[in-house]
Order: C-alpha cells, then sequence, then structure tokens
C-alpha cells in the first residue's frame, strides 16, 4: 500500500510540476541555510582548535577585557571587551617578562591592515609589532629567509605570511624584497611556512595573511600608540601553569592600580572562550534560518490544502471503491512527505555546493559532519508530518457523498 | 435470507425549516441474484437509496441489513471495508481516476484491500478480458470512448467480487450504442448469479431487469417483477403520460401544484409538468446532480 500512496503521490506532484518545484523551493532554501550556517560554525570551531595546537599548553594568553567568570569556570566574554581599545601596554609585556617563571613574554600589537609591495597595495593583511620569540613560540618556522632577532629591534625587517608574499609580490620568496607600511620601507627578512590556517587568537587573522614586525619598529610607525591585541606567554615550566597564571594576573593587576581589566587564559580556556562566541553567533543565525525553514513548511501546508481540495472528486471516488480515511489520510501524508524529504535532500546537495565554493573562494572551511546531516534529514521529514497532517485529516474527513458532487 | 434488507429507512437532509426527506420509512427486501431497476423522476430519492444501500450515505432511521447483519451503524472503517469487498460502484459519470490507466484503475479496490502488485495486476486483466477492454489496459481514462470508459469503470466495480451491484444511471451518458454494449457486459454480470442494482431513466433498460421499483417523493410507490427481455409494464406508461396540469394549471403557478396531489395508484410526475416552487430544496439538497 505503502508503495502503492508513492507511485500517486509522484504522479500528482509531477502533473503539478511548477507548484511542486518552487514548493520544494522554501524547503530546500530552509534546510541549505541551516546547513551552511552550521557548517560555518564547525568549521571555524575547527579551526580555533587547530591553533589550540599550535599554541602548547605551556602558553598563556594575557587579553584584554575581563572574563565574566562565574563559579571558576568560563561562562562567557563580555562582547563588548572587543570594541574598547586595548588596556594591555608595552610596560605589561615587560613585567611579564621580568617574572623568573616565564621563559618569554611576546606581545602582538596591531599596527595596520594596509601594506603595499611590487603588485600594489592590499588592505587584506594584518601587521603586527612582536619579538622574535613569536615564532619559536608558535612552533612556526620560515620556509625562506629566518626570523628576524632579538638584536634587530628597532631594524625595519618584516616576516611575511606565504599567500600575503604571493598577494603582495607575486613570487613564493620575496626575501630581500621591500614592503612599504605607513610611508615606511621594510625589508623581507623571512617567508613563514604555509600554516594550516588557524586564527591568531583575538586578532581573528591568518598567519598566512600576516606580516611581523619588530616592536620597536612598530612603535616608531604608531609614534608609540601601539594596540596590544594580546600578550603570549610562555611559562618555563608548564605543570606550575596555574600558580604562573595567578602570578601574571597578580602583576599586571599592580600595573593597572589593581584593576584587573584583562584575562589570564590557557589554552584550554583560550579555544573555550572562542568557541562559546562561535557557538552563540552560530546559534542566534542558524535561529534565523530556521525561519526560511518554517516559512517553507507552511508552503507546503498551503499547497497541501489547495490539492486536497482541487482532488475533493477524487477521494470521493477513492473512498466509494473501499479507501479508509486512513488510507486517505497516508496518500495525502506521503505526498507531503516527498515533498519536504526531497526539498530536504536537495537542499543538503546545494549547501554541499555552496560549501565547496566558500572553500574555494574564501579562506573559510564549513565542515558539514554527519550530525548535520542527519539534522537535517529529522527536520524535514519533522517538518514534512507536521505541515502536511492538517491537510491530509481534511481530506480523510471529506464526506464521500459530498466529495464525488464536488468537481 | 435476503440480501438487502430496508427497514423503515428514512433519510432527512437540512434541518429547521429547510429540512427535507430524501428517503419516507422505505422497507426493501432484494434477494441475491435480483437485478432491479430503480425508476421514478428527480428528485425522488433514487440516489439517496442507492448511497444508503451502497454505504456512503447513513439512514436517518431504520434499519439496514447486508447479508444479515446490521450495517448501517456501523464505524466508518468498517463500512469503508464493506463498500470495498461487498459493494461495486458504477457511476453515470465513470468517475474513472485521471492519472491512472485503464489497469491501474481496475486494481485499485484490490490495492486497498492490499493484494500485491502482481496478483492484482493478472487479476484485473482478467476482469478487463471478462468486459471486453483487455486490449486497452494502458490506455488512460481520457482516451476512452465512453462506453469503453463505463466498461472499465465497471471491471473496477466487480474486480473484488462483491455482493451487490450499485450502478447510478450507467447509461445516462452514452449513446445508444454505448448503452447496448454497457447494459450487455451487466447483464452478463447478473446471469452469472450477481445482484445488480440500477438506477435508470429510460423504461427501454426494465428489459434487462428481474424486478423494477417505483420511486416517487421518497417512497416506494410501485414494485413489479418482470421477466427478464420484456419491459415493464408501467415504466413507459408512467414517464410518458401526458401532463396531467393544464394551461390553465400552469399559469396559475403554485396552485395548480396543490390540486395535484399523487393518489393510490402508481404515481409519477412527468418531467415538464414538475411542480417548481414547492420541490426547490428538495432538488437542491437531494444528492442527484
Amino acid at each position: 500500500m505503502w508503495g502503492g500512496n508513492f507511485k500517486t503521490a509522484v504522479s500528482s506532484l509531477r502533473q503539478a510540476r511548477w507548484r511542486t518545484t518552487f514548493t520544494m523551493m522554501g524547503i530546500i532554501i530552509g534546510i541549505a541555510s541551516v546547513v551552511t550556517v552550521v557548517s560555518l560554525g564547525d568549521g571555524v570551531k575547527g579551526q580555533l582548535t587547530g591553533q589550540g595546537g599550535q599554541l602548547g599548553n605551556d602558553v598563556l594568553t594575557i587579553r584584554p577585557g575581563k572574563l565574566v567568570n562565574n563559579q571558576g569556570g568560563i561562562a562567557g566574554l563580555n562582547l563588548y571587551a572587543f570594541l574598547a581599545p586595548s588596556t594591555l601596554t608595552s610596560k605589561d609585556v615587560d613585567s611579564i617578562a621580568g617574572l623568573k617563571s616565564i621563559k618569554a613574554a611576546v606581545p602582538v600589537e596591531f599596527v595596520t591592515n594596509v601594506a603595499t609591495g611590487d603588485n600594489g597595495e592590499n588592505d587584506d593583511v594584518f601587521v603586527a609589532g612582536t619579538h622574535s620569540q613569536l615564532f619559536s613560540l608558535l612552533r612556526i618556522d620560515t620556509a625562506y629567509g629566518a626570523p628576524f632577532s632579538d638584536d634587530d629591534v628597532d631594524q625595519n625587517f618584516a616576516v611575511i605570511g606565504s599567500s600575503m608574499a604571493l598577494k603582495l609580490f607575486g613570487v613564493l620568496n620575496p626575501v630581500g624584497s621591500t614592503v612599504h607600511i605607513n610611508g615606511q620601507d621594510f625589508i623581507i627578512h623571512g617567508v613563514l611556512a604555509p600554516s594550516s590556517g588557524g586564527l591568531l587568537s583575538v586578532a581573528q587573522a591568518d598567519f598566512n595573511s600576516s606580516i611581523f614586525i619588530p616592536t620597536g619598529a612598530a612603535d616608531n610607525l604608531t609614534g608609540g600608540h601601539t594596540n596590544v591585541l594580546q600578550i603570549l606567554a610562555q611559562v618555563k615550566d608548564s605543570k606550575k601553569i596555574d600558580s604562573d597564571a595567578a602570578q601574571v594576573r597578580r602583576t599586571v593587576a599592580k600595573n593597572h592600580g589593581g584593576t584587573v581589566d584583562f584575562s589570564v587564559l590557557k589554552q584550554k580556556e583560550l579555544l573555550g572562550v572562542s568557541d562559546q562566541v562561535v557557538s552563540r553567533i552560530t546559534h542566534a543565525v542558524t535561529g534565523i534560518a530556521a525561519i526560511s525553514l518554517l516559512v517553507g513548511g507552511i508552503g507546503i501546508m498551503n499547497i497541501m490544502l489547495v490539492s486536497v481540495s482541487e482532488r475533493t472528486r477524487e477521494i470521493g471516488i477513492r473512498k466509494a471503491i473501499g479507501a479508509t480515511n486512513q488510507q486517505i489520510l497516508n496518500q495525502f501524508l506521503v505526498e507531503g512527505l516527498i515533498l519536504s524529504i526531497g526539498g530536504g535532500v536537495i537542499g543538503i546537495l546545494v549547501s554541499l555546493l555552496i560549501n565547496l565554493i566558500l572553500k574555494l573562494y574564501t579562506s573559510l572551511h564549513p565542515v558539514i559532519s554527519v550530525p548535520t546531516i542527519i539534522l537535517a534529514v529529522g527536520v524535514s521529514v519533522g517538518a514534512g508530518i507536521i505541515f502536511s497532517i492538517a491537510p491530509a485529516l481534511q481530506a480523510a474527513s471529506k464526506n464521500p457523498i459530498e466529495a464525488l458532487r464536488g468537481s | 435470507m435476503a440480501l438487502i434488507e430496508l427497514d423503515d429507512v428514512s433519510k432527512l437532509y437540512g434541518f429547521g425549516d429547510a429540512t427535507t426527506l430524501a428517503l419516507d420509512e422505505v422497507s426493501l427486501k432484494v434477494d441475491k441474484g435480483e437485478f432491479v431497476a430503480v425508476m421514478g423522476p428527480s428528485g425522488s430519492g433514487k440516489t439517496t437509496l442507492m448511497n444508503v444501500i451502497g454505504l456512503l450515505d447513513k439512514p436517518s432511521h431504520g434499519n439496514y441489513k447486508l447479508g444479515g447483519r446490521d450495517v448501517a451503524h456501523q464505524s466508518a472503517k468498517r463500512q469503508a471495508r464493506l463498500r470495498r469487498d461487498e459493494i461495486g460502484f458504477v457511476f453515470q459519470f465513470y468517475n474513472l481516476l485521471p492519472r491512472l490507466n485503464v489497469l491501474d484503475n481496475v486494481s485499485l479496490p484490490l490495492a486497498y484491500k492490499g493484494v500485491p502488485p502482481v496478483r492484482r495486476a493478472k487479476r484485473a486483466s482478467d476482469i478487463l478480458e471478462l468486459v471486453g477492454m483487455r486490449d486497452r489496459e494502458y490506455y488512460r481514462p481520457n482516451q476512452l470512448s465512453g462506453g469503453q470508459a463505463q466498461r472499465a469503470a465497471i471491471a473496477r466495480a466487480i474486480v473484488n467480487n462483491p455482493s451487490i451491484i450499485i450502478a447510478d444511471e450507467p447509461t445516462g451518458n452514452l449513446d445508444s450504442h454505448d448503452s447496448r454494449v454497457v447494459m450487455e457486459v451487466l447483464s452478463d454480470i447478473h446471469h452469472q448469479g450477481n445482484t445488480i442494482l440500477m438506477v435508470t431513466h429510460n423504461p427501454e433498460l426494465t428489459r434487462y431487469a428481474s424486478r423494477v421499483i417505483y420511486m416517487y417523493d421518497g417512497t416506494i410507490v410501485g414494485d413489479e417483477r418482470t421477466k427478464v427481455g420484456e419491459m415493464a409494464k408501467h415504466a413507459r406508461r408512467i414517464f410518458f403520460r401526458k401532463p396531467r396540469a393544464t394551461d390553465d394549471d400552469i399559469a396559475a403557478g403554485v396552485s395548480a401544484i396543490l390540486k395535484d396531489i399523487p393518489g393510490e395508484e402508481v404515481t409519477a410526475k412527468p418531467k415538464r409538468g414538475r411542480p417548481k416552487g414547492r420541490k426547490r430544496t428538495v432538488r437542491r439538497t437531494r444528492s442527484r446532480r
């Protein structure tokens, strides 16, 4: 009987091909947008995790903005902290570096987002002032040339990410060339090996499209108004990291007149916060995408109701020759399910295509996981049942005599 | 024991002032193997009677036994099963499903019964052979002539071996040749021992019947057993009788109707003289199209 219902449903849907297409479109758009948004969120989370691996468990991250902390766990970060100018200073860097338990303290100072190379200006670049230890701390090697050293702190040297090298100079190895930043010339000292594309924690920048210059040179460029986005501190003994973190917190707080307007995060906490921010944004956008799914479902209901009243006579005939109410109900349920599951499957295919396009043409790395697909199919089946139950009930409860008389 | 047993069955439509009596305490017994022709003017309750017997409609009052079982007050589901297994419908306008081919149309009752596809196609094919439609199995209903469509509809009605076949003006939409073919098919089915109830306006068709019932205003006003092959005695007289109303009556309108009250004898209104005002509600609410 179900096979018969399927056959009947397919034939009646094919009869109204355009209507079927447009009805499915609602579900297709809904499912495709939900799957894409979720996969983008998963992708960003994956990138963050990748970066966490890079950072190592002996590194503390000091960020401006206080972590809102409930019961000792990660509760969340006040998002306003991202908007305010950094409260961290180079003095904090020196204080942290002066601590006995700290092996190295490295600032990441945002300088500008514009640099000019042989190929002209590029405004999609992250220019940061930092110390020479950054590269060893983050465990990134140079593919060509070498990182600048501690002695080069006031030199106009630059270490450049691999994709930025290609963009600015059109070659893989532009070591020795000159890049113009804020009116000054910097000599390319080294090119970083391509990294897996991890984000530079709070800076949200990609190593591959970054330019690192020594802090002294950065101060020169900005007239001393550097904006310390974060400080990375490597401890000597990773087993004592908790007490070291407390010590760092006390030291920096002293610099800030006792106010804790910053956060000291371990690797895990860092991930936790970023994860949480991404999750929140993903949930919000998923919610918006889900609305289109709802609209699609209502579209199905609408079309099914029209279809039921158009086929009143057919329902009458079927009942006269012995179809039970249940059998009529099933027939229309199957039709609604085909619309919604078909839309869901096509929606997943569309989102796979969007995924591919995003991977090819942007730096995003969306991940479509099996649970996401199962969720999408589940949602479309659910929408199909919920939104075709009313029309199907209406069809099943028709009086056979009146239905036979209707056209 | 009679196959069909109606006991004081009434059917009311509407409520309050607009209540119309479509069936007025009708009692009827039909034995297995009878071919009953039901005649009567429009709005006399023929179709309502067929719908009640065919379990498409529930009587307002009275009892209905089919094969000795009380069926009028059963659940919708059981009635649907009885329609599927015990009753075959043939309609004036064929009522084949336009999207299905002839074979699928005929096998639909079997599908609702849960017969596996191969067996149901075989059975439907055999039945189509019986009505001479084997070579049209894969045609769509709109590719068939009226007579062919009606024969396909008859095949669908008998595919489940029902105990009654209900035909509501099966030839009402057909030319004389197609009518004849369809009636011969029904006659064949009758000769094989099936019970047939047929509504008709055509007195000629009573030749095929073994019994003729006359209805008027929701009651059975005449019941005549005839020999198969002979036309019923009253059939022509009733339906081709000159209008009783005179020109003056027609001019007088409603008052003429009041004068013309049916008497004891078998009486039926000829079409031209049919009263207008009084019966409007009846005609609107009766199930005849």
